[in-house]
């Protein structure tokens, strides 16, 4: 394989701890009758087990990226390396067997039962019936699908949300190392998404795939994204993780595009876990240290329900909010402002709380974070 | 003698008809529509590339040359037909089933191009996504869904062939035409006006049976996902 | 904004024009050969064919009879016959089929529509052969019973392709119009009908193409047309004479058709 082409330095990604398992060099994309690459002369690396979002505005070259790494668009010039191995050449049909697809409206067969949908590449793999069976069922319950309920239906009989579910159940069938999703939640309402957001962060915890995600919005690419990649006219304009986007974009193009309230985009990179807490008291434990420790009542199953003391404040005046530990700063905010709060409880997966946080307390978080950064 | 008598006393004669009639109609729309489909599946490749001369730039002109083909001989009136193919094919039931068997490819092969291309785009993504190859996207995903409207067209044809057999009788083919001529021509003797007006219906009971046909065959190969 | 961006965005697109535009200049009269060339090559290919059929006359012998037969004024006679049976009864057909048509896409009748689709697809297998026979047994031979005939024969396919274009007329359009306060009335002749002018077109040819075709039977009740020619070679068992009938015969169908393409295509054009 002698590529005549000038070979661009690859960047190595800084702190490259884990090893790259999906690598583009030089890849570029003239379309026939068309002068201007679509993609030009792209450097690019994701590294293993990590998500990261292709965005940009419409034409920028962001789907025809992701559609070169499974070679459903082959490119004109370059080298795409998976897992270290050169796959510019080799069989497409084989190759995409072996890197999961979903797709916008999930692209699920509506002749095939939703098992026979996951069963696809398994098949093609040649698994015994058994197997893609259990497959099917274990990926089923996986997505958040009862396999008794749904095993045997059909994909029209489902909602978009459910298709989608399915769609990500499909493309993880053969447990393939790589998954490509080209705007998958993108034509489902923005309370679903949400909901399937959070489920496809979960999934990724137990599964590690390393995904390469095409995404328009910008609130989905820093929620979901190790790294985001932001493309402008078939260029790379920046590559870094969610943060660095926001606080400090690159050049001109990217601060467009990130555009106003990027601070407020940032809430939710803050994870609530990093941040100290101030203690709290339960009524039963010590009902008479009351010199600047914030007491609430908690009901029959310790849940926090009203403030009994609160050092400097009127206690019966302040309703008593809470968060869990796990949600970030903004979903702190989010209730402090709805429930007119200056402070709020962080709860534990029990509902038993934590801690106390003041509005300072956040503010400060967002700044330390911008100085760690 | 009433209708009902010279039904009776002729049953057996009209009984043999409508058998070949219905018989004409299935071999013809059978080989027609094999014929089409198979047309059709070779040439329903994807858009060819404007710079690069490949196999989809001749299937594309085989398919819109096809089309334009077949629809011009379903314009040309049936007796013709019949009279342009009476002196190579010869008298009786070959002329009958080949001129019939031309006018069924249009329909057929309409339909199936239809079908194959309008498969929802993102279906064929997803399944080059995950690694169907050429012809197993086009056997496994394509045909089946598109199978609908492709039998559908097989349908339209054949009632459409029913009518058009009966003109098969100038050349001696079989079938209730045969009644028909043999009316028109006896004009005023008994039983001639029974003997068109049973031409006539009995073709309206062909396509009666192959409506039933056609609900079963529905029934029996459509898959159950795209089942209306 | 991204002005930066969008800016390239416009030049391409642009750019992209241009190049179209340039194409087009390059010769008006090559757009339309690329858009209509299935127009020109129709009929130059029955010309050829009925040329190579003259020619292949021409190497003949033909006896005597053969010559009555096919003397000009003879084809000439039974062409203008049967043209005129098709005329009359496509006339007829439109006259009946298109008002009707669009009495079922109202309101009132759309119930009816249902069964009328279902009884006029059904009606296909109905030959139009044993339609005209039977008006003659009930009738008498003649023109007006074959007219009479061939307008019944092609009355339901042509009532069916009307039902089926009226609603397919966008009906956000229908809604947009009485949004702006036309009455029912108004939004039939404004709206309705003239989105529909190609569905009627296309009733049109399709009733001419059906005439055209049954009209060759009309000869076997008495009112002569091309069909004529096939019986007689038929009965005389005249190959040349049954070859020259069924070419003329197909290329009338084929020209006919071929016009009424052309009507089809510049109203069409026209109407959006």
């Amino acid at each position: 394989m002698s590529e005549t082409t000038d070979q661009p330095v690859v960047e190595t990604p800084e702190g490259a701890g884990k090893s790259d398992m999906i690598v583009l060099e030089g890849v570029e994309k003239i379309y026939p009758g068309s002068d201007a690459p679509a993609v030009s002369q792209l450097d690019m690396a994701i590294p293993q087990g990590e998500i990261v979002m292709l965005i940009g505005p419409s034409g920028c070259g962001k789907t025809t990226t992701l559609k070169m790494i499974n070679r459903l668009i082959e490119p004109t010039a370059g080298r795409i390396l998976l897992d270290g191995k050169d796959v510019t050449h080799v069989n497409g049909d084989q190759l995409r067997r072996e890197i999961g697809y979903v797709i916008q409206q999930g692209g699920l067969f509506p002749h095939f039962s939703i098992a026979d949908n996951i069963g696809v590449v398994p098949k093609m793999l040649g698994w015994d019936k058994q197997r893609i069976r259990a497959r099917a069922d274990e990926l089923l319950h996986l997505v958040g699908l009862e396999p008794s309920t749904f095993r045997d239906r059909y994909p029209r009989q489902l909602s978009g949300g459910q298709q989608q579910r399915v769609g990500v159940a499909r493309a993880l069938a053969a447990d393939p190392p790589v998954m490509l999703m080209d705007e998958p939640f993108g034509a489902i309402d923005p309370i679903t998404r949400d909901r399937l957001q959070d489920e496809f962060l979960d999934i990724q915890r137990t599964v590690g795939k390393t995904i390469a995600f095409v995404t328009h919005d910008l609130q989905e690419a820093v929620k979901l994204g190790d790294k985001i990649a932001v493309f402008a006219t078939g260029k790379l304009e920046q590559y870094d993780d969610p943060d660095t986007i926001l606080t400090r974009p690159a050049n001109d193009f990217v601060s467009d595009f990130v555009g106003g309230g990027a601070a407020v985009r940032r809430l939710s990179l803050v994870e609530l876990a990093h941040l100290e807490l101030h203690p709290i008291e339960t009524d039963e434990k010590a009902a008479d240290s009351r010199n600047g420790v914030a007491v609430a009542e908690v009901d029959g199953s310790g849940k926090p329900v009203s403030w009994r003391h609160l050092p400097g404040g009127d206690a019966a005046a302040v309703p008593l909010v809470t968060v869990p530990l796990s949600g970030t700063v903004y979903d702190a905010v989010d209730v402090m402002l709805d429930g007119s709060a200056s402070l709020v409880a962080v709860v534990d997966e029990e509902g038993r709380a934590q801690g106390v946080l003041h509005w300072n307390d956040l503010v400060g978080g967002l700044r330390t974070r911008k100085g760690h950064a | 003698m009433n209708y009902l008598d010279y039904l009776t006393s002729n049953a057996q004669q009209i009984v043999f008809l409508t058998q070949a009639h219905f018989l004409v109609v299935l071999i013809a729309v059978g080989l027609g529509s094999a014929i089409s489909v198979a047309l059709g599946l070779a040439v329903s490749t994807g858009e060819p590339d404007p710079r690069r001369f490949s196999f989809d730039w001749f299937a594309a002109g085989v398919r819109e040359g096809g089309l334009v083909f077949t629809a011009a001989l379903l314009t040309v009136p049936s007796l013709a037909l019949y009279a342009l193919f009476l002196p190579f094919t010869g008298l009786g039931v070959t002329t009958a089933i080949i001129v019939l068997t031309v006018y069924t490819l249009y329909t057929v092969l309409r339909n199936t191009v239809a079908g194959l291309t309008t498969v929802d785009r993102a279906v064929l993504e997803s399944a080059r996504g995950l690694g169907y190859g050429r012809m197993r996207r086009l056997l496994t995903i394509q045909l089946p869904l598109a199978w609908p409207v492709i039998l559908n067209g097989i349908r339209v044809t054949t009632l459409i062939s029913i009518s058009i057999a009966v003109v098969g009788a100038v050349v001696q083919g079989p079938g209730l035409g045969i009644l028909l001529l043999n009316g028109i021509s006896r004009i005023g003797a008994a039983n001639s006006f029974y003997q068109v007006l049973t031409g006539t219906l009995f073709c309206l009971i062909v396509a009666a049976v192959f409506e039933i046909f056609f609900a079963i065959v529905q029934r029996l190969t459509i898959p159950r996902g795209i089942r209306v | 904004m991204s002005t930066a961006t969008q800016g390239t965005v416009n030049v391409q697109a642009e750019e992209a024009v241009e190049e179209v535009e340039g194409k087009q200049e390059g010769g008006r009269l090559a757009r339309l050969w690329m858009q209509h060339y299935d127009l020109v090559i129709l009929p130059v290919i029955i010309l050829l064919l009925l040329l190579l059929l003259f020619l292949y006359i021409s190497t003949r012998d033909l006896d005597t009879i053969e010559e009555r037969v096919l003397a000009a004024d003879n084809v000439a006679g039974l062409l203008r016959q049967h043209l005129w049976l098709a005329f009359l009864s496509t006339v007829l057909v439109l006259v009946i089929a298109v008002p009707l048509g669009i009495a079922l896409s109202r309101r009132g009748a759309r119930k009816a529509q249902g069964p009328v689709l279902a009884v006029g697809g059904f009606a296909q297998a109905l030959p139009p052969f044993g339609v005209l026979l039977l008006m003659a047994f009930w009738l008498d031979f003649g023109v007006t019973t074959a007219v009479i005939g061939l307008t019944l024969a092609a009355l339901l396919p042509v009532l069916r392709n009307t039902v089926i274009g009226l609603q397919q007329v966008d009906q956000s359009l229908i809604e947009a119009a009485r949004g702006m306060g036309m009455s029912a009335r108004q939004t039939l002749f404004r709206v309705e009908i003239p989105l529909a002018v190609p569905v009627i077109v296309a009733g049109l040819r399709v009733a001419l193409v059906l005439n055209v075709g049954t009209a060759t039977l009309a000869s076997y009740i008495g009112a002569g047309g091309l069909g004529e020619l096939v019986q007689q070679a038929l009965r005389l068992n005249r190959i040349n004479v049954l070859l020259v009938a069924g070419g003329i015969i197909a290329a009338l169908a084929l020209l006919i058709d071929w016009l009424a393409g052309v009507v089809e295509r510049v109203v069409v054009s026209r109407s959006g």
